[in-house]
């Protein structure tokens, strides 16, 4: 029974009963707003996989669906371009946002040793973002997308409920973190300056939106504009937030220091400098001195290097216990990512040669990369927080289980084929169209391979159902231990 | 308030061999940068917009056509060498406007004087039913027409 502390139990008399306390409907318990947003990850997880079938589905069969609404001649369309923006924008704002806001509401009162403010506030800002989400993909549907590309396409309005939830979400971390940042653990560094991003992009996207409204840009500008927002939101805000989560999870997860602070901090500032930097390759068009371009795809190659001091940072972190690398946990998760995120940083600068622009630019190659960076390095990344987070907001014992590895595995497997299937398939894409084949023809030429891509990717989706599946079995039967408490003091944090 | 950093780090210093690539990864970009610096994008390919971005004038526009040249697909000049003065079995396409010079085209230039090189280049329409190619895409699979007439205009002025 719990007693209201205000309340002297003594001075009560028989008949009196304890006044009830007051129990708020929006949580405020410490980890509620890391829990909500791990669970929300976890359905967006399976939502955008399966979207991803469909997306390889309707580019190997060329199908629509087509009804109309009966209200103000809307008609829900379902086609090619629909459903890979729909795919994209569940990926990205959807499973790896929700994840990268959980992290940091994980990471930052264990980091600082300060308890997370506004918790409440942060469960709101969770209702608002996944409710104007589900509203934006439904709109997807239905009204014309112009000139955006996938993650500028939903319709300001609602992409203004995104930005209101992201402001939500900074000022607490913010709050949070306080006047420690300068003496902060690098995943801080790092997680603020990608949340900062994330907000600056989603406000951008709103305030073009708003002026679009009233003044009528010309499609040209809102196209450029939207794909260096296409390019910044993966380079600033899932980038970051990998980083940020890989420098926590694997040292955790090993039981050993970070290798290098030194090495840690000069690959936040490679990344701090070469993410904005890398969106201008996107702003490929006449109208924008070439210059810039060229300082876009200098950029994008250069990323490789905090990429690749990264990797070295982390496997030496790991030195001497390769074994937790060969089963289902966080660490093999992290270490996949890592490696996952050395290859597509790689393949990224590759692309953005001139010559490998003009051959692949356009074709299935682009969606290898895509499923590469976003299902390999960043997914994999999300769920090694995911898997050594949510036992512990949740107050759970974490054991290994079939369901956990199979999350793991299923989604490697996965991603290394399509991706491969893809990438190979836009090789042969690339070919056939400097021979100048007839579109009939490449169709049938690159079939083999999205058919691999797609039962490849439906491994995927199997993978992200049994990561809801074990999240779900580890709340409902998995055995109650406490861990310290986040906020208590740095040193009881310090072991958890 | 000072937090004690609750990941240990084993070193706080910078490896030697860190800063040694990042220097040297800086110098290789600069190299790419300015050996880089001149040239040109190809029009951007407006999302839903069924071709490339037309001309500023919605018309003929050479300067147009000479970018829609490098954004075909394939490119013109990768079989009609860098310079369009042709290469290999591909003929020239300097002074086309005085009338083609390939055999295959002479019926359909006799038939379509002012309109030959618009009808080769598109390759959809009847008139260029039957005639061999020779590899020569369709480009009307790529191009709207008024695409196709800044192409043409381009042509038309290499002398």
């Amino acid at each position: 029974m719990t007693v209201n502390p205000k309340v002297n139990p003594k001075k009560l008399r028989p008949y009196d009963t304890p006044p009830k306390r007051r129990r708020s409907p929006i949580p405020g318990a410490p980890d509620s707003a890391a829990n909500g947003f791990l669970a929300a990850a976890a359905i967006w997880f399976s939502l955008a996989s399966g979207l991803g079938v469909l997306a390889i589905l309707l580019r190997i069969g060329h199908f629509n669906i087509t009804f109309p609404l009966g209200l103000f001649e809307l008609a829900f369309q379902l086609d090619e371009r629909r459903v890979d923006t729909a795919f994209v924008n569940a990926t990205v704002y959807g499973w790896l946002t929700n994840a990268g806001f959980a992290a940091i509401v994980f990471m930052t009162p264990r980091l600082t040793g300060r308890r997370l403010v506004g918790v409440p506030g942060l469960n709101i800002a969770n209702a608002i973002w996944n409710l104007t989400l589900l509203g934006g993909l439904a709109a997807l549907t239905v009204f014309d997308l112009g000139p955006n590309q996938p993650l500028t396409a939903i319709p300001w309005l609602m992409t203004g409920g995104l930005a209101f939830a992201a402001l939500i979400v900074t000022g607490s971390v913010l709050a949070t973190i306080g006047s420690s940042l300068r003496t902060a653990y690098v995943s801080v560094w790092f997680a603020c300056i990608a949340l900062l991003g994330l907000l600056g992009m989603l406000g951008l996207i709103a305030t073009v939106g708003i002026v679009d409204w009233f003044i009528h840009f010309d499609e040209l500008p809102l196209a450029l504009f939207s794909a260096f927002v296409e390019r910044a939101i993966p380079a600033l805000w899932l980038l970051g937030m990998a980083y940020a989560m890989l420098h926590y999870v694997v040292p955790r997860a090993v039981g050993h220091p970070l290798a290098s602070g030194g090495l840690a901090i000069l690959t936040w500032l490679a990344w701090l400098v070469l993410a904005p930097a890398s969106a201008l390759a996107a702003l490929a068009d006449p109208s924008i001195p070439f210059f810039v371009v060229t300082i876009g795809a200098v950029a994008t190659m250069l990323l490789l290097l905090p990429a690749s001091f990264a990797v070295v940072n982390l496997t030496s972190t790991v030195r001497g216990r390769w074994s937790v690398l060969l089963g289902p946990g966080p660490a093999a998760a992290a270490f996949v990512s890592v490696v996952f995120l050395l290859a597509s940083t790689l393949l990224a600068g590759i692309r953005s040669l001139e010559d490998v622009a003009t051959f692949v630019g356009g074709t299935e190659w682009d969606n290898g990369l895509f499923i590469w960076t976003m299902y390999g390095a960043f997914t994999l990344s999300a769920l090694a927080i995911a898997q050594h987070a949510f036992p512990r907001t949740l107050k759970r014992a974490w054991s290994p289980t079939l369901l956990s590895a199979a999350a793991m595995w299923l989604v490697f497997v996965g991603v290394t084929v399509a991706g491969v299937a893809l990438m190979g398939g836009g090789i042969a894409e690339g070919s056939f169209l400097a021979q100048g084949t007839a579109s009939e023809d490449i169709d049938a030429g690159i079939l083999g391979y999205q058919a691999v891509a797609f039962s490849a990717f439906g491994l995927v989706a199997l993978g992200a159902l049994a990561h809801l599946a074990d999240m779900f079995l580890l709340f409902t039967s998995a055995r109650p231990v406490e861990y310290a408490i986040p906020g208590a003091s740095a040193a009881a944090v310090a072991s958890h | 308030m000072s937090v004690r950093t609750p990941i240990d780090t084993r070193s706080m210093r910078l490896p030697a061999w860190a800063v040694g690539l990042t220097v040297f990864a800086l110098l290789v970009g600069g190299v790419y940068f300015a050996s880089n610096l001149a040239g040109e994008s190809p029009p951007f390919a407006i999302p839903g917009a069924s071709g490339p971005a037309p001309g500023p004038s919605g018309g003929a526009d050479p300067a147009v056509g000479e970018a829609l040249i490098s954004q075909a697909t394939p490119p013109c000049t990768s079989c009609h060498g860098p310079d369009l003065a042709g290469s290999g079995n591909f003929p020239s396409l300097h002074g086309v406007a005085e009338g083609p010079k390939s055999e295959n085209l002479q019926d359909l230039a006799a038939a379509n004087p002012d309109t030959w090189i618009h009808l080769w280049i598109d390759g959809t329409t009847p008139e260029t039913e039957g005639i061999d190619r020779g590899g020569m895409p369709m480009f009307g699979e790529q191009f709207t027409p008024e695409q196709i007439d800044s192409i043409v205009a381009y042509l038309e002025t290499l002398p």
